[in-house]
């Protein structure tokens, strides 16, 4: 039962049938009352018209009773009942109607009108009034001062047959019954249709999610046409499902990536060695196959253990042991281990570093980093290019910038520079870097509080910016020794 | 059988070369694209062995490329992609096989011969001249039921003659197809190589199945006109 649809169909129904319930109750009663009042008016006209009849003259009551001008109280059947009452319930007149019966008010009420159901005595249901009052004669009692002189008082009780009031409240209350009827099964047929049609629109959202799946994350939820409440919603499952397939394609991509960069490895080691054994060969042949298979090894290590290194980083599993770092001394020692290479390419290189420049950090990631952008300077500066090395300590915050000469690089191409195994070079064929180094560089970076930003300076010179990230880390900050 | 091996992985060149080299087959290599077009276009190739990430060209730019001048020479394609969408490109382009990386050196070996075959229109590995059988599956010659042992190279010289089974094949045919572009134009190897296999394959007066041809070639054919 844990359905929008059956809780609103349930709730809608017996709502209805509360308010319908409620109506019908109602309507029956206000009828009844008017119905009554009209009745009893009846009742107490003849009551008052019987009492104007009555006289006292000295001490005795009569009621002056032309049978022939009320019939109704002369007997027959639906006859009229009337009795007149001593204050002390001494029966003085009836109506003939009654003959040997009698009506049996109470006479130790002291209300001047008084209404009551009783049974008739032809065994009927009626309806009578006793009105007590003081006959007309008596002078000495005025009805203003009834209670002081109830001694010298009548009671009066008229009684009608209540048989046509009862039949008119019984077809009001058949009719409100059968309305009633239809009213109910009209709410259970029309309640669920327009609660099926009310949230049909969430059905075909339902209907639309369900459709969309790992294979067709292109898909999204229709924003036309749809109720307000509905829009805010599907807008940001839009947005969701646009973010979702983004990370699903990076991560096929990803998939594909470390596929081939494994792959092909593992062809080389596989032919290698089924070559090797097939025509073993002199022994330089098989010197050289091992020198492969272990160069090999050492690739695939290599990836392995970026991947490691990654995900490590990206799990915030990555161990760092902050010591004081001074940059300009690790940035040579650094390019002590580059410079030959540098000098084969025959690079122009410019150091512009404040040599005072401290700051508390992980030596091993901030080595790494430092080690991934100056050795990608030297590797993709084309030969006879330039690098520039420039370490800002006098700004706030701190500043290092890698800049070199680069070909064929576009600005399309650079916010995929830090993408894992992304190369420029579409046959992936430089074996020197797998193409995680970058992406290394920026998840260390991250660990230690920093950013990492990379622009083309111009057209032909790529620069690497590192500073302290946003949310600057107290490691992260450099300290300048002050001048003494 | 001359083959192009069109691979950019130094490692692969050197083993899937080695390999195919000690089989038998006469074997170009290049790691770049645009070469490896010039190669295919400039030269007759029993099987193209084509990788698809290449420096200077990739490898469905040259297939397409092949495909567009009319070049039909079977092309199967190595590489590390393995999706169904790449296998149906390659095929889709022209490619007459695709096999992905890692993969068994034996299982490249049998693709290669079976698209060598399928190139000379030959639907099984078996190929007969009268009573000389040729398996070219377990590389095994037998005459007159008697095994005969070739070198890889006289075993590769005996199927291609017995593929163009009634043509005359001229010398630089064979040393297109069978001694690549290692053979000095002025040496005799091509004799030398027809010599020692009449030598194996009719021994003791067997009816000489390999004829000369005087200034046009050779003839493998049982009843020669």
């Amino acid at each position: 039962m844990n359905s929008i649809r059956s809780r609103l169909t349930i709730g809608l129904l017996v709502g209805f049938c509360v308010l319908w319930t409620g109506a019908a109750t109602a309507l029956y009663l206000y009828f009844r009352t008017g119905l009554l009042a009209e009745f009893d008016t009846t009742l107490l006209a003849n009551a008052q018209a019987l009492a104007a009849l009555t006289h006292q003259r000295n001490g005795i009551f009569e009621l002056d009773f032309p049978g022939e001008f009320i019939p109704g109280f002369e007997g027959g059947p639906a006859a009229n009942y009337f009795q007149l009452l001593s204050a002390n319930g001494k029966i003085i007149d009836q109506s003939p109607s009654l003959g040997v019966s009698h009506l049996f008010p109470s006479t130790d009420s002291t209300e001047i009108l008084q209404y009551l159901d009783l049974t008739l005595p032809d065994g009927q249901r009626g309806r009578a009034v006793s009105l007590r009052f003081i006959p007309q004669g008596n002078e000495e009692a005025p009805d203003s001062q009834l209670d002081k002189h109830l001694g010298a008082s009548v009671i009066l009780t008229v009684a009608l047959h209540r048989a046509g009031l009862d039949h008119r409240l019984g077809i009001l209350a058949t009719a409100l019954l059968v309305v009633g009827g239809l009213l109910a099964v009209s709410t259970g047929l029309g309640v669920p249709l327009v609660v099926h049609r009310g949230l049909s629109p969430l059905q075909e959202v339902a209907e639309h999610a369900s459709r969309i799946d790992v294979e067709s994350l292109q898909l999204r939820f229709p924003s036309s046409n749809l109720p307000t409440e509905l829009q805010p919603i599907c807008g940001r499952l839009n947005e969701l499902l646009a973010r979702l397939q983004a990370s699903f394609e990076r991560e096929r991509q990803f998939s594909a990536d470390v596929a081939h960069e494994l792959r092909t490895p593992i062809a080389e080691l596989r032919s290698l060695a089924e070559v090797a054994l097939r025509w073993p060969g002199e022994p330089a042949a098989s010197t050289s196959a091992l020198k492969e298979t272990l160069e090999i090894a050492m690739q695939m290590g290599t990836i392995v253990n970026g991947l490691l290194s990654l995900a490590r980083c990206e799990a915030g599993l990555q161990k760092l042991d902050t010591v004081p770092v001074r940059v300009a001394a690790l940035m040579r020692e650094i390019w002590e281990s580059l410079a030959d290479l540098a000098r084969e390419k025959r690079l122009a290189i410019f150091w512009n570093m404040a040599e005072d420049g401290s700051m508390e950090t992980d030596l091993a990631l901030f080595r790494s980093i430092l080690i991934n952008l100056l050795s990608n300077a030297v590797d993709y500066s084309p030969a006879g290019g330039s690098i520039h090395i420039c370490v800002k300590t006098e700004t706030v915050p701190w500043q290092i910038d890698i800049s070199n000469s680069v070909t064929d690089l576009t600005p399309a191409d650079v916010p995929h520079l830090f993408e894992r195994f992304w190369r420029r070079d579409p046959a992936r064929s430089a074996s020197s870097h797998s193409g995680l180094g970058l992406a290394l560089t920026r998840v260390f970076a991250k660990s230690l509080g920093l950013e990492i930003a990379a622009y083309l300076t111009t057209t032909d010179v790529l620069t690497f910016t590192l500073r302290p990230g946003s949310s600057i880390r107290e490691e992260a900050t450099m300290k300048i020794p002050t001048s003494t | 059988m001359r083959l192009l091996l069109i691979e950019d992985s130094r490692r692969l060149q050197d083993s899937i070369g080695r390999g195919l080299r000690k089989s038998g087959y006469a074997l170009d290599v290049t790691g770049d694209g645009s070469e490896g077009l010039w190669f295919a276009e400039s030269n007759s190739y029993d099987t193209i062995i084509l990788d698809l990430m290449l420096p200077g060209l990739d490898g469905l730019t040259i297939l397409r490329r092949l495909r567009q001048k009319g070049n039909n020479a079977p092309v199967l394609i190595l590489t590390a992609k393995d999706t169904v969408d790449d296998r149906v490109r390659g095929l889709g382009l022209g490619a007459d096989d695709y096999l992905i990386k890692p993969f068994a050196f034996e299982e490249l070996l049998a693709r290669i011969q079976a698209l060598c075959r399928r190139h000379y229109e030959r639907p099984t590995a078996l190929l007969a001249v009268e009573d000389l059988e040729i398996d070219t599956a377990a590389r095994t010659v037998r005459r007159a039921g008697k095994t005969v042992d070739l070198t890889p190279r006289e075993f590769m010289l005996l199927e291609y003659l017995a593929a163009r089974r009634g043509q005359v094949i001229s010398r630089s045919e064979i040393e297109a197809h069978i001694y690549c572009d290692s053979v000095d134009l002025a040496s005799n190897v091509v004799d030398s190589a027809i010599c020692s296999l009449r030598r194996k394959i009719c021994p003791d007066g067997d009816r000489p199945l390999i004829h000369t041809r005087r200034g046009m070639g050779y003839i493998l054919e049982s009843n020669p006109p």
